[in-house]
């Protein structure tokens, strides 16, 4: 399996779990290298995923100069969780508000490292 | 003796399961004796998993297989997933598997469940020896809490016993579709302390969203079964024990009007319970519901606890719903003993949690030498207390128990345990048992 193919799988994992909509990964220079996204998705999610992209670089900067692993924003009735996956790249799901977010990290977290070891 | 542990995780289970055997039991040079098997519930549907055991069964040649369904599942050389799969797989003479036993109405005839533990117990004539089962666990219909409404009423004070009588009613009846854990576990526990049985370990499988649970034996798949098989050894020494966060007291209340049959307590300091129950926490309605509403109303942060006979203090769950004026506490009843219980809260924190699994991994090791394996069963509201910190956890048992051991972890819906004939049944707690060498203590002696 290719590294693409690879990541790809695991973007497509998460949004098979309860309530998620969408996983990409980010660029921090907001360039998306891969994504998945839930097959019926609103005018709403894709707004979202545009703050995304515009503020990743800001998001990770922030997460770089605090030591943060994770970040989560609520945002448009989505949840948007950043998970530092190297020193370039960023875990991104969004999810509805109804996710359980203490799951959704777990997982979250999980599939960062396994992407971390891809690329 | 080989031991093999590992975690995989895939959406789809077909691939969970090719994973898990080529990375896990596909290391046993040649048959295992015994696999314990465990998956997330994520993949709902009852055909699925027994593909899935199925094919472990084929594919590792062994049906001496048990496990279930639980939210999170982990081993020591693996992250915590959501999503897949945990095996832990055995084989070798140190320590001798019974072949697993199934009860397929524990719910409804637990005392027939514990028999089958006891019997197998008893043709085991090793040294050392441990019970270990897993049951159902919570799970029910949304509306099922609207059955409960009937215990509020002015004759359901009024007349205790008739009210007991149909609590009981209700309990059972909620217990077919999945209410009622408390009622089938401290039976089962009282029962192997009466048949004198001196040590085991048990846990329930559980959906967190309630809508289902399932257990593995070989290659078949139960919804509300009892599954076990009992460790023994005459090299090795088994040690089980628990605990949970007490490191945060925060206040006592006291229970004041209960029926004791369904756990359902009706009033707190002489106040109506779920009222008083809120005021004690101090946070408003709204605000509860928005934290536990997904998790059937369970105060999950502020954990109840009282004291018992045999241990300090016993944790239980408080139900706090909204259209009830009373609070569900998963109480077993010989614990609702007199008019005026005294109760505890104890705030649940991320790193009580981890401190409270190194304590219960490091006593586990004490009086043991080259350990050789352990088994954990952790609650899986730790599980969301903690969220993604929870490999810390697991990284402070890999501490305590040494680096190169393997464990498992399965996240519960209840834990118990039978310490030295010491029955505790508890919440939002980890319960374990590693197996070792026992420590041989020698002199100095002076010739």
């Amino acid at each position: 399996m290719s590294y693409t193919q690879g990541i790809s799988s695991e973007l497509e994992d998460l949004i098979f779990l309860e309530d998620v909509e969408a996983s990409m990964l980010f660029r921090i220079d907001g360039n998306v290298v891969e994504s998945c996204f839930n097959e019926k998705y609103s005018q709403e999610l894709l707004r979202t995923v545009q703050w995304c992209k515009a503020n990743v670089e800001k998001v990770s900067l922030e997460m770089r100069s605090n030591n943060l692993n994770k970040v989560t924003y609520e945002l448009n009735d989505f949840c948007v969780l950043f998970f530092v996956v190297n020193s370039v790249t960023i875990l991104t799901t969004l999810a509805n508000q109804n996710v359980n977010l203490s799951l959704l990290s777990i997982e979250a977290k999980r599939k960062s490292q396994i992407i971390a070891n891809y690329l | 003796m080989q031991i093999t542990a590992g975690t995989t995780s895939h959406r789809s289970i077909k691939q969970a399961t090719k994973a898990i055997i080529r990375d896990v039991i596909n290391n046993i040079n040649g048959t295992p004796d015994f696999l314990l098997v465990a998956f997330t519930p994520n993949y709902q549907s009852k055909r699925d998993y027994e593909y899935a055991l199925a094919k472990i069964c084929e594919e590792s040649g062994t049906r001496n297989v048990i496990g279930g369904i639980f939210p999170g599942v982990a081993t020591s050389n693996g992250l915590p997933t959501t999503q897949g799969c945990s095996v832990m797989g055995f084989k070798g003479d140190e320590v001798q598997f019974q072949p697993p036993f199934d009860y397929t109405n524990v719910r409804i005839n637990p005392k027939k469940g514990a028999q089958e533990i006891k019997n197998a117990y008893k043709v085991t004539n090793k040294l050392s020896k441990l019970g270990f089962f897993l049951t159902p666990g919570p799970f029910y219909q949304a509306d099922a809490f609207e059955q409960l409404k009937v215990l509020d009423t002015f004759f359901a004070k009024k007349f205790k016993k008739m009210f007991n009588l149909i609590g009981r009613m209700i309990n059972r009846n909620m217990g077919k579709n999945g209410y009622g854990s408390t009622l089938f576990a401290d039976t089962i526990l009282k029962t192997l302390v009466e048949d004198g049985i001196k040590n085991a370990l048990g846990g329930a499988t559980i959906d967190l969203d309630m809508k289902s649970c399932y257990q593995f034996s070989g290659d078949k798949v139960f919804q509300n079964a009892l599954v076990g098989t009992i460790f023994s050894s005459d090299k090795l020494s088994f040690n089980n024990n628990w605990t949970f966060d007490k490191s945060q007291h925060s206040r006592n209340f006291f229970l004041t009007e209960f029926l004791k049959s369904s756990g359902y307590v009706q009033k707190i300091n002489k106040k109506p319970a779920n009222e008083a129950f809120l005021e004690l926490i101090d946070i408003s309605r709204d605000l509860y519901d928005e934290a536990f509403g997904k998790l059937s109303y369970a105060s999950l942060l502020y954990l109840s606890a009282l004291e018992n006979e045999y241990e300090d203090y016993v944790p239980f769950v408080s139900v706090c719903h909204p259209i009830l004026d009373g609070v569900i506490a998963t109480v077993p009843e010989k614990s609702l003993n007199s008019n005026n219980i005294k109760a505890d809260f104890f705030t649940q924190s991320g790193t009580g949690i981890q401190k409270s699994a190194f304590e219960c991994a490091n006593n586990l090791i004490q009086g043991l030498t080259d350990i050789r394996f352990g088994i954990f069963i952790n609650c899986s509201n730790r599980l969301l207390i903690a969220g993604d910190k929870i490999d810390k956890e697991n990284k402070l048992i890999e501490q305590a128990v040494g680096e190169d051991v393997p464990f498992i972890t399965l996240y519960s819906g209840g834990e118990f345990s039978l310490i030295n004939r010491k029955p505790i049944y508890s919440a939002v707690s980890i319960h374990g048992f590693v197996a070792g060498e026992p420590t041989i203590n020698t002199k100095n002696v002076v010739f």
